[in-house]
């Protein structure tokens, strides 16, 4: 049996979700020029508070997504007035160890609460599938995959379209001119910060059903979405979905196609992100950003 | 009648480098006045003062009879405050329509967006053609017209245009002072810097002139145009012992239109 078709349905339905994964990173990264290493620990506790909805209250994770979405908003909204607003104008590095930080914290809080024991979510959707023509497609994975487009279509409308949307768009590419406008840069960066956190929020919603989760399913989840942000070139929106298309079709025809693939997929992230950085530092779509 | 634009000792720099040392000037309701000075005098540096980018050190910045030192750059816009920037600064991924909706982001200027996008198109016919075409890829005249255009978007009652003709043809220089005049004929306050002291004198109904972080000279156009000292700074002109001098000290009043 060929097993092309197979391995194409399951890149696209992963690159749907590595691209909700990665652009709250790029959105952060393309207005605040800040890279939230905490944004891990965002999608674990996305994922902690749809188990702990479905396990307690019986909560179906896709009627607790608009919740915690808007949860996360709060939480983002917070961090950036009680801390990140404190280190805008600070070196990258200062920048860097308070957001890493961040995660830590939250990670530790995380495994005092909870354990560090695996679980996951189990709506009825997450393990029935059903076979189309030589494709199996697991009804989870589908779920998860129309989740992120609704969302990332959503973001993406609100930038292209509404004024705030506009607005932010506009501090991405030139902050002094943006204030000329009348637009209040500070307010911008807060809201972007906060949308930025919801979206980790959610992408930890949508694997609950799909992934194990832990304290620790972060941290790779960051690694991964860094090296989608920067092999589409950082802050580019655009970008940010073919980088989460290339990564997802790779590790997706790598573990297919080799032996001991699945394996080796694991890798790619990190070798993409060295040889990006190597070869061409601005990504495929992105400009040049000045550090 | 108080001025709509006062800067009453105003001190300002960057870090510990002082740039405008005590500069203080008026423009009232409807003129035209532009600051002159040479390179690094701090004519942007005033600029950006006035609209908020750059907290003064000390001195006031009156606006319509309020002191506004201390209110944030975005909120003056809302007062009515509209820069067009030194270098353009036009958004260049956005297209030129949507840098005149940034334009007129401000809660008054949104109310009343579709009447201007008909006198900006109307001013510039050039943007009106190009809406959609990204500004990054406009000519530099066109991109000049796309920042005063924005900043009119912005509904002004009282427009600074920074060096609107620097690095462009002789010919398109015209252009964007023929759109200046049009638009100061509707009674707008302009505040401008120009490098090109002729024609900046044509258009302005008084004029200031920088140096060394004070107001060096002051006077209607027609003083400033016979003063030694511009002369001799812009003019290359020798100095002439006929030349006037009454243009030295700070206000020769002109009566508000
Ligand atoms: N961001 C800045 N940081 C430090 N110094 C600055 C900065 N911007 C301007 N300066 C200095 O302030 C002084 C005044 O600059 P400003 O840009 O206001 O001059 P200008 O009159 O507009 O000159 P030009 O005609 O060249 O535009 C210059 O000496 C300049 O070097
Ligand atoms: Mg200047």
């Amino acid at each position: 049996m060929d097993i092309f078709p197979q391995a194409f349905s399951d890149a696209i339905l992963l690159a749907g979700l590595y691209t909700l994964m990665a652009v709250g990173l790029s959105l952060g990264f393309g207005v605040l020029r800040i890279i939230n290493f905490a944004q891990g620990e965002m999608i674990m506790l996305g994922a902690y508070g749809a188990f702990w909805l479905f396990t307690l209250m019986g909560v179906d994770p896709l009627i607790s997504l608009p919740l915690l979405v808007v949860a996360g908003f709060a939480l983002g909204w917070v961090l950036f007035h009680g801390v990140v607003a404190k280190v805008l104008d600070a070196p990258h590095i200062n920048q860097i160890l308070l957001t890493f930080g961040i995660g830590l914290a939250i990670q530790h809080v995380a495994i005092i609460l909870w354990t560090g024991n695996a679980r996951s979510t189990t709506p009825d959707y997450a393990t029935t599938s059903s076979v189309v023509g030589d494709v199996l497609l697991v009804h989870g994975r589908v779920t998860a995959f129309a989740a992120a487009v609704v969302m990332v279509a959503a973001l993406i409308a609100w930038l292209q379209w509404s004024e705030t949307g506009r607005a932010t768009r506009a501090v991405a590419e030139n902050r002094s001119a943006a204030v000329l406008m009348g637009i209040d840069v500070n307010r911008i960066y807060a809201l972007s910060f906060g949308v930025s956190c919801a979206l980790s929020v959610a992408t930890g919603v949508v694997v609950s059903f799909i992934l194990t989760i832990t304290p620790f399913m972060g941290f790779p989840m960051l690694v991964k979405a860094i090296a989608i942000v920067i092999l589409g070139g950082l802050g580019s929106i655009a970008g940010t979905v073919l980088g989460a298309f290339a990564l997802a079709f790779a590790e997706t025809f790598v573990s297919y196609y080799l032996p001991e693939g699945s394996g080796w997929a694991e890798g790619i992230a990190f070798v993409l992100i060295i040889g990006i950085l190597l070869v061409r530092p601005r990504g495929i779509l992105g400009q040049a950003v000045e550090t | 009648m108080t001025a709509l634009l006062e800067l009453a000792n105003l001190r300002v720099g960057y870090g510990q480098s002082v740039v405008l040392q005590d500069v203080s000037l008026e423009l009232h309701q409807g003129e035209i006045v532009c600051l002159l000075g040479a390179n690094g005098a701090g004519k942007t540096t005033t600029t950006r003062a006035v609209s908020g980018l750059l907290a003064p050190w000390s001195g006031e910045i009156r606006f319509a009879g309020e002191n506004i030192a201390s209110i944030p750059a975005h909120k003056r816009v809302e007062l009515g405050i509209c820069l067009s920037p030194e270098g353009r600064q036009v958004f260049p991924n956005f297209s030129v329509h949507e840098n005149l909706l940034l334009g007129s982001y401000s809660k008054k200027a949104r109310q009343r967006r579709a009447e201007m996008f008909d006198e900006v198109y109307g001013l510039f016919p050039r943007l009106a053609e190009r809406r959609t075409q990204k500004a990054g890829l406009m000519s530099g005249g066109e991109q000049q017209m796309l920042a005063i255009g924005r900043a009119l978007m912005g509904c002004p009652r009282l427009l600074m245009l920074d060096e609107p003709s620097l690095g462009l043809a002789p010919k398109i220089i015209l252009d964007v002072y023929e759109a200046v005049a049009t638009i100061a004929k509707r009674g707008l306050s302009i505040l401008f810097v120009e490098q090109n002291v002729q024609a900046a004198l044509l258009v302005a109904h008084r004029g200031y002139v920088l140096a060394n972080g004070q107001i060096a000279a002051a006077g209607t156009s027609a003083e400033l145009q016979n003063s030694t000292l511009v002369q001799e700074a812009f003019l290359g002109k020798k100095p002439s012992l006929l030349a006037t001098d009454g243009a030295r000290g700070h206000s020769a009043a002109v009566p508000a239109i």
